[in-house]
């Protein structure tokens, strides 16, 4: 029998899964080069209820790149590229 | 105590410090929705995905919520995935099909959870649209970038930038209530859905929320956009940025009151 090899390893959870909300974005040391975001947007902000401006997001946009687990898949709900050589991830600095 | 600082500190990894073992995350203003239908689509019988990989759509049963129309208007909308998270937006969008890849009859509507996109959303049908249509042929190089801008001032909670003059304690609550791009053969349209819309009654109340209206237009076509301020974009296929309530968008040409700016 082919079923003796133990249980089937469940994969680590994401960072993502596991990683805390961020309460008090004054508290957040960012790395050199990477831009905090906009401190008028959230003077008066209140249980995570941040405002976040475009700049800041844009940063992200190199460096999360993995699939949600939860994205059904593309074909299954028809979004499928019309031109067959487009690649997912494109990545870049989108300007 | 300068160690305990420096212990504190390295205890917050953002994604930036480590992208795969980032321990926090940046909460969104408001938890979103992401759907998408396409005439490819439409009645297709897709094949079944394990629920918890593709959760159905869900059909409000609450009393006096959605009529038939809604009903029929939300069956060939498939609901792609919600998130809460700056993280998480891009982890779907970079593994989402952009705007200028996609079908010639086809929409993405990003909704805030809970509000689903249709007129007849407790949240949108006294509301209406800022929209614009811009014409495939000159704007096929634009329209990703135009879209991405859209929905990241949608996630940011910086389309309606008179936001935080609320009056009351809690958070201020935002006018918008979700954000849409649609392909079509020969043009594309972005609209930002707006939760309310003036009523032309000319009270103060009326006009003061006309004029929180206007700010989300204006925004729209110049930060969001990159349009100049006062730039003529009318043309063939081509539209100004402009609002019209949902019961106007309702009548069809009777009179309608429609906003430009």
């Amino acid at each position: 029998l082919s079923g003796t090899r133990g249980p089937i390893v469940a994969p680590l959870p994401s960072a993502l899964a596991t990683a805390r909300v961020i309460e008090d974005l004054g508290r957040i040391d960012y790395p050199e080069g990477i831009q905090s975001p906009q401190v008028e947007l959230n003077l008066n902000a209140k249980h995570g209820k941040f405002r976040y401006d475009r700049d800041f997001l844009l940063q992200f946009m190199a460096v999360c790149k993995e699939k949600p687990d939860s994205l059904p898949p593309l074909d299954a709900i028809g979004m499928e590229p019309t031109d067959q050589n487009f690649t997912m991830s494109r990545g870049g600095s989108g300007r | 105590q300068e160690v305990d600082m420096q212990a504190q500190a390295d205890n917050i990894r953002t994604v930036f410090n480590d992208p795969k073992n980032f321990n926090v995350k940046h909460p969104l203003f408001s938890p979103w929705t992401l759907w998408f239908d396409s005439a490819m689509t439409k009645g297709r019988n897709l094949p079944q995905t394990p629920m918890t990989a593709f959760p159905q759509t869900p059909q409000p049963q609450t009393p006096g919520g959605l009529g038939h129309a809604a009903q029929g208007w939300m069956e060939d909308i498939k609901r792609v995935i919600s998130f809460d998270s700056v993280e998480e937006f891009w982890g779907l969008y970079n593994n989402i099909v952009p705007p200028s890849q996609l079908p010639p009859k086809a929409n993405y509507y990003l909704f805030k959870e809970g509000i689903i996109p249709a007129w007849e959303d407790d949240a949108n049908k006294n509301g209406g649209k800022w929209s614009i249509q811009l014409p495939k042929d000159k704007n096929r190089g634009h329209i990703d970038k135009m879209w991405l801008y859209t929905m990241l001032a949608a996630i940011g909670e910086t389309c309606d930038p008179l936001l935080a003059e609320g009056e009351f304690d809690g958070p201020p609550q935002s006018l918008i209530t979700g954000v849409i791009v649609s392909t079509r053969p020969q043009f594309y349209r972005l609209s930002i859905w707006t939760r309310t819309a003036p009523t032309g009654t000319g009270g103060a109340e009326d006009d003061k929320l006309r004029e929180r209206i206007e700010a989300i237009g204006r925004n729209f076509k110049t930060s969001v956009l990159g349009y100049a301020d006062a730039q003529k974009l009318q043309g063939p296929l081509a539209t100004e940025v402009e609002f019209l309530s949902h019961k106007d968008s309702e009548k069809k040409g009777k009179q309608t009151r429609k906003i430009v700016v």
